[in-house]
């Protein structure tokens, strides 16, 4: 019986699979009629053909970063150094929460704490940076915003160095070292203190910096 | 076992073992298109072609993706570098004459964004890869559409309802196109199978306004 059955079903299934396929290829081919007609192989024009596409490969090596960079992967937390194809640090880290927070008297206007994805470079380099919270770290606890500018600084919070790399966007340390590997921060990427160095060390002002 | 599960268990087993082979995350190194034939005039025009594009994408500072149907392979790219790779499992596409050009994206999925509520003494729960949907579909101007579903997460019933939706959709096509009733100006559309998680992959680091470039096989 169970045999029986597997036969009916291995014919259903490759009637199916037919019946499928050639659909699909014959919709690829009548659109491949209508597309332009290949060229004849004629050996100065292979030549030709083959050359400009060397020519292109060669003008979009060009864009590529000659020294490292640095790649982040927001949807599994990690960042990466490269230098080419080969990866000189593979590092776990936090990325943005996703969360939203509405501003107090603006309407339905909020805070959206995502990593920003693109291109970036590295924008500045600090040592021992401090923490000049913003409005939200206040809102989100339920404190008030305060008016002295020197109530806002928060120091040992950030590690022993920070990246930034644009609208108070940074790579910093975090004394959240077991939430790494989680979508926890508002925006900034939060490495621990070993990757965080290597990072420094490694990355110039202008080394960039692609989030995806 | 299940009478349905018996009946659909050989095409299981084949889909599993297509979804196993997944190309690696990372880029080959050096070869733009590894598969590419230099002595096929068609494939190096399209090849060509797709650089012409990536050219104007990569001297800007953004990411950008590459869908590459001869490779079955979804890159998000940036300055020419392969940033990470989806593996494409499946793919159908009507209109694929109208695919050149760089498309931008007008439409994505919408995220549910839970909100942080200061008054709570709990902390609200990010928002993860989970969170994405597995089954989307992407806009894009010029006119066209890209319907992601998922291939591996739906079980036999899930399986059999994607594949009678695909059929139906097929179906339409085919009866549109032999009543001749497509217009000039109709949208390309492709659809993709992916792996849950490669569908998730795509759905999160799509952004509004992101460039799009195809790579068009040159054979059937």
């Amino acid at each position: 019986m169970k045999r029986v059955l597997l036969l009916i079903g291995s014919v259903l299934s490759f009637g199916l699979l037919v019946a499928l396929i050639p659909y699909s290829s014959s919709q690829l081919q009548s659109s491949i009629a209508s597309a332009p007609q290949p060229l004849a192989v004629d050996p100065v024009v292979l030549r030709g053909l083959q050359s400009q596409y060397k020519s292109l490969k060669k003008q979009l090596a060009q864009f590529a970063p000659h020294q490292h960079y640095i790649l982040v992967d927001t949807a599994r937390n990690h960042l990466y150094i490269k230098r080419s194809q080969e990866i000189v640090l593979d590092a776990l880290a936090s990325t943005g929460s996703g969360v939203v927070l509405d501003k107090p008297g603006e309407g339905s206007t909020q805070w959206v704490f995502d990593t920003p994805r693109g291109e970036f470079t590295v924008q500045s380099k600090l040592t021992h940076p401090a923490w000049v919270k913003p409005d939200w770290a206040f809102i989100e606890e339920g404190l008030m915003v305060p008016k002295n500018p020197a109530d806002r600084v928060e120091q040992g919070v950030l590690g022993d160095y920070a990246l930034g790399f644009g609208k108070g966007y940074f790579i910093h340390g975090t004394l959240y070292t077991r939430l790494l590997g989680k979508n926890v921060t508002h925006g900034c990427i939060r490495l621990n203190d070993d990757d965080l160095k290597s990072v420094y060390q490694l990355a110039r002002v202008g080394t960039p910096i692609m989030i995806f | 076992m299940h009478l349905v599960q018996m009946l659909f268990m050989p095409l299981s087993i084949i889909l599993s073992v297509v979804l196993l082979f997944p190309v690696p995350g990372w880029a080959a190194e050096g070869e733009v298109f590894p598969d590419l034939d230099i002595n096929d005039p068609v494939a190096l025009q399209e090849g060509s072609r797709v650089l012409e594009e990536e050219l104007k994408l990569a001297a800007r500072a953004q990411t950008y993706l590459l869908i590459d149907l001869v490779s079955g392979v979804i890159q998000i790219k940036a300055r020419g570098v392969d940033l990470h790779r989806l593996p494409v499992a499946a793919w159908t596409v009507t209109e694929l004459p109208r695919l050149t050009g760089t498309f931008r994206l007008t439409a994505r999925p919408p995220v549910i964004r839970r909100k942080i509520d200061p008054s709570a003494t709990t902390e609200q729960e990010p928002i993860s890869l989970s969170d994405m949907p597995t089954e989307y579909r992407l806009s894009f101007t010029p006119a066209m559409t890209m319907d992601v579903e998922s291939a591996d997460s739906q079980g036999t019933m899930g399986w059999i309802h994607a594949t009678s939706r695909k059929a139906w959709k097929q179906l339409r096509a085919w009866k549109q196109r032999l009543a001749g009733v497509q217009s000039p100006g109709e949208a390309s559309t492709i659809s993709l199978t992916l792996s849950s998680e490669q569908a998730q992959s795509l759905a999160w680091s799509t952004v509004d306004g992101m460039p799009v470039v195809i790579r068009r096989p040159s054979e059937p």
